[in-house]
C-alpha cells in the first residue's frame, strides 16, 4: 500500500525531471539561438556559400591546367548507370607519339535531366575520371541545355594514366 | 494611477449626451464589438509570427524573416492568400454543418476572451461568475470540432474530431479543479475581484506549494484542453493530415486557425489573472523605491508582459516535448492529473481552514 | 432593448425545437437542440441568473449535447436519414402535439403566476449558501440524495461494463473493446 504510494509519486517526480531536462536543452538552443543559427539564407550568401563536401550537384570530369583528362573511354560508368544518363562516343584514333592507333573519347554525353546523383558511376570508374561537382543551380529555359558535353574541346588523355 | 474606468465611463456619457438611451447602448455594444473583432484579428496575426518565429529559434532555424521587418508582415501576407483562396466544399458533406462548425468555435473563442481583465476597468463582461462561466463557455468549442470532423465526411477528420472530443471532455475536469483550489484562495469567482485580492502579492506566491501545483495542473490541462502540443491529437499532422480541418480551405481553415491562437492567448491571460495577478505590477516585500518604479509601468503592460512568458512557456512546451498517444493522453489525465488535482484541492482546503493563507 | 432580446430569444428556442424534431438528419437534430439549449442559457442570462446561465452551458450545452453527438459519431454514417413517418402518424402525432399545446395555454392561463422581480443578488455566496446549508432553508439533504442517485449509476454503469466485457473475453469472437 505505502510501497505503491511511494512509487507513484516516484514515477511522476522521475516524469517531471525528464521533462526539465528535455526543456533545459531547448531551453539553451533558443537562449544560443542568434550564433547557432544552421539555416543558410541561401540567395543572400551566394558569394560565400560553401557546399559540403559529399553534396552531389552534377557529374563532372575532371581536366587538369594542360586540358587533359582521365578518362580512356572503357564506357564502366555508361554500364553502371541506372537510367542511361551517360553515353561514351569513342573512336580509335592514331596516337600522334607512338603512332598505333588506341582507343579515344570523342564526346562525353552526359544528360542531367536523368540523373539521379546516384553516385554509381563515380564508383565505378577505374581511373577517376569523373567526380561528383557541387554546383547545384541546374535551372535552364530548355531542356536540350540539360544535355552536356563533358570533355572540353581539344582536351586529351593524361599521359600515364593506362598504365 | 492607470485607470481605465473613467475613459470608459466618459466615452459611456459621451454616447449617451449624444443620442437617444436605445442608440447610445446599440453604438456602445457595436463599439465593443468592434474593439474585440479587431483584438481578435491582431492576436491571431501576432500570435501566429510569433509562434513561428520562436518555433524557428527551439529548432535552430530562422522562421519568417522576409517579408516586411524580419518577417513580420509574413502573417498579413498569409492571411490575404486566405481570404483569396477559394472555397473548397467537399462534395459530399454535410453543409449547413459544414460551414457551422468554424463559427461556433469563433464565438466560444471570442466569448471568453470578452471576459479578460486587461486592466483595471478594461474589462468587456465582469461578471459575478466569471471563471465558471469561462469554464462553459471554453467547453462549448469541442461542439464546433466535433461538427466539423463529421460535416466534412473524411475518416482523418471524424478521426481526429473524436481523439478531441475525448480529450477536451476529459481534461476540462482537470482544468475545472485545478481553477477551484484557487477560487478556495480567492474566495471569489469575479476575475476582477481576483485581481483585486492579489494586490499585495500574486497568488503563486502567496499561495505556497498548492498554488504552485495548481498552476501547472492548470497549464497542461488547459494545454490539453486547446488541442495544443504535446497534446495536438486531433490534428497530428503525421497521422491524420490536419484532423478535424482536413476539408476546410481558405477563410473557414482561417477561423480555425485564428481560434486556436486566439485560445491559447485566452489560457495565457486566465492563468496569468488567476496565478500572476493580472495586471498587478511586481511588488517585493517593503522595497517602497522598487514598488514604486514597477507602479510607474501602466498595467495593461505588465497584464501583456505576463501573458506573454506564459504563452512562451506554453510554446516552450510544445517544441520540446513529443506528441503524446491517445491512450497515454487519457491515462496522464485519470491516473494522473486527477488525482493530483482532487489531492491538491483538500491541501488547499486544509491550508485555507487553517488560515495559512494570503 | 431586453424585450427584443426576449422575443428574439423565443424565436431562437421555438424555431430550433421545432426543426430539432422535424429534421431528419440524426446529427442536425441534435445540433438545433445545442442551440435551444444556448438560447435557453442566454434566458438567464438575461435575468441576471448569472450562475443558472453558466451551469446550463456547462451541464447541457457542453456536456449532455457533447456526449449525444459523440454517440451519434459512433453510430451512423453521414447520409443516413430517417425516413419520413407514415401520414397516419404525422396526423395522429400533430393532434396530439395541438391538443397538448392548447392544454398547456389554457392551464397557464387559468393559474395565478404572479410577476416576480429577479433578486438583485443572486451572486455566488448566497447560492452557496443555499445550496451547501444543513438547516434553515438549505438544500444540503437533496443535494446529497441527489449525488448518492449519481454513485448509484456510475456503479451501475461499471457493474455493466464489468459483465459484458466478461463475456467478450470467454466467447470466441472476441470483439475489440
Amino acid at each position: 500500500m505505502f510501497r505503491a504510494i511511494y512509487e507513484y509519486f516516484k514515477e511522476i517526480l522521475l516524469a517531471i525531471r525528464g521533462l526539465i531536462n528535455g526543456m533545459r536543452i531547448t531551453g539553451k538552443y533558443i537562449a544560443h539561438a542568434r550564433k547557432e543559427i544552421i539555416t543558410q539564407e541561401y540567395p543572400d550568401n551566394r558569394d560565400t556559400l560553401q557546399m559540403f563536401d559529399r553534396f552531389r550537384g552534377e557529374v563532372v570530369l575532371l581536366h587538369n591546367e594542360n586540358n587533359e583528362h582521365r578518362c580512356t573511354g572503357c564506357s564502366a560508368c555508361e554500364v553502371a548507370c541506372p537510367n542511361g544518363s551517360i553515353e561514351i562516343i569513342w573512336a580509335r584514333r592514331e596516337d600522334p607519339e607512338t603512332g598505333k592507333k588506341k582507343k579515344q573519347i570523342e564526346t562525353f554525353v552526359y544528360h542531367l535531366s536523368m540523373c539521379t546523383m546516384c553516385n554509381l558511376c563515380i564508383l565505378a570508374c577505374p581511373t577517376d575520371a569523373i567526380k561528383m561537382g557541387h554546383d547545384f543551380e541546374h535551372a535552364v529555359f530548355d531542356r536540350s541545355q540539360l544535355t552536356k558535353v563533358l570533355n572540353r574541346p581539344g582536351s586529351k588523355l593524361e599521359k600515364g594514366v593506362e598504365e | 494611477m492607470y485607470d481605465f474606468t473613467t475613459l470608459v465611463q466618459s466615452i459611456g456619457n459621451f454616447l449617451h449626451g449624444q443620442f437617444s438611451p436605445g442608440v447610445a447602448t446599440a453604438l456602445e455594444w457595436t463599439l465593443v464589438i468592434l474593439v474585440y473583432l479587431a483584438l481578435y484579428a491582431i492576436l491571431g496575426l501576432v500570435l501566429v509570427y510569433v509562434e513561428r518565429r520562436v518555433c524557428a529559434f527551439f529548432q535552430l532555424r530562422l522562421g519568417p524573416n522576409r517579408v516586411g521587418w524580419a518577417g513580420t508582415a509574413q502573417t498579413v501576407a498569409d492571411a490575404l492568400k486566405l481570404l483569396l483562396k477559394e472555397p473548397v466544399t467537399v462534395n459530399k458533406a454535410d453543409k449547413l454543418l459544414y460551414n457551422l462548425a468554424p463559427f461556433i468555435i469563433t464565438l466560444a473563442a471570442l466569448t471568453v476572451i470578452s471576459l479578460v481583465p486587461f486592466a483595471k476597468g478594461l474589462q468587456a463582461f465582469d461578471i459575478n461568475i466569471g471563471l465558471l462561466f469561462i469554464v462553459a463557455v471554453s467547453s462549448l468549442g469541442v461542439v464546433g470540432i466535433l461538427l466539423a470532423g463529421w460535416s466534412s465526411n473524411n475518416k482523418y477528420a471524424l478521426i481526429g474530431a473524436m481523439r478531441s472530443g475525448a480529450q477536451i471532455v476529459s481534461y476540462e475536469l482537470s482544468v475545472g479543479l485545478s481553477l477551484l483550489t484557487m477560487v478556495l484562495l480567492t474566495g471569489t469567482l469575479q476575475l476582477s475581484t481576483i485581481i483585486e485580492t492579489q494586490a499585495n502579492g500574486w497568488w503563486i506566491f502567496k499561495g505556497h506549494v498548492p498554488a504552485i501545483i495548481a498552476f501547472f495542473l492548470y497549464l497542461t490541462a488547459s494545454i490539453a484542453e486547446i488541442n495544443r502540443g504535446p497534446f495536438d491529437l486531433p490534428e497530428a499532422e503525421s497521422e491524420l493530415t490536419a484532423g478535424f480541418h482536413t476539408e476546410y480551405s481558405g477563410l473557414k481553415f482561417a477561423f480555425f486557425f485564428l481560434a486556436e491562437f486566439v485560445n491559447m492567448f485566452t489560457v495565457a491571460a486566465i492563468a496569468t489573472t488567476v496565478f500572476l495577478g493580472g495586471w498587478m505590477p511586481f511588488h517585493l516585500g517593503d522595497w517602497a523605491g522598487f514598488n514604486a518604479v514597477m507602479d510607474f509601468v501602466p498595467p495593461i503592460l505588465w497584464f501583456f508582459l505576463k501573458v506573454s512568458a506564459v504563452i512562451f512557456l506554453m510554446m516552450w512546451f510544445k517544441w520540446t516535448f513529443p506528441r503524446l498517444r491517445i491512450d497515454q493522453l487519457l491515462k496522464l489525465e485519470w491516473k494522473y492529473l486527477m488525482p493530483l488535482n482532487l489531492m491538491n484541492l483538500v491541501f488547499t482546503a486544509i491550508l485555507v481552514y487553517l488560515g495559512w493563507h494570503g | 432593448m431586453e424585450k427584443i432580446i426576449f422575443y428574439i430569444l423565443s424565436a431562437v428556442i421555438l424555431s430550433l425545437s421545432l426543426m430539432s424534431v422535424l429534421s431528419r438528419k440524426l446529427l442536425r437534430s441534435a445540433v438545433y437542440l445545442f442551440g435551444v439549449l444556448t438560447a435557453i442559457a442566454g434566458f438567464y442570462f438575461l435575468i441576471g441568473y448569472h450562475f443558472l446561465g453558466a451551469v446550463q452551458l456547462t451541464v447541457y450545452a457542453g456536456g449532455i449535447v457533447v456526449l449525444i453527438i459523440f454517440s451519434i459519431l459512433l453510430t451512423h454514417d453521414i447520409d443516413h436519414q430517417m425516413p419520413t413517418p407514415d401520414w397516419s402518424r404525422v396526423a395522429v402525432a400533430g393532434a396530439l402535439c395541438v391538443a397538448g399545446a392548447v392544454m398547456f395555454v389554457q392551464l397557464l392561463q387559468g393559474s395565478l403566476f404572479s410577476r416576480v422581480e429577479a433578486p438583485e443578488q443572486s451572486d455566488l455566496n448566497t447560492v452557496g449558501n443555499t445550496l451547501l446549508n444543513p438547516g434553515g432553508g438549505g438544500y444540503l439533504l437533496p443535494f446529497e440524495v441527489v449525488s448518492i442517485l449519481l454513485l448509484a449509476v456510475m456503479i451501475g454503469a461499471i457493474v455493466i461494463a464489468k459483465q459484458r466485457h466478461s463475456v467478450d473475453d470467454s466467447s470466441p469472437e472476441k470483439q475489440a473493446p
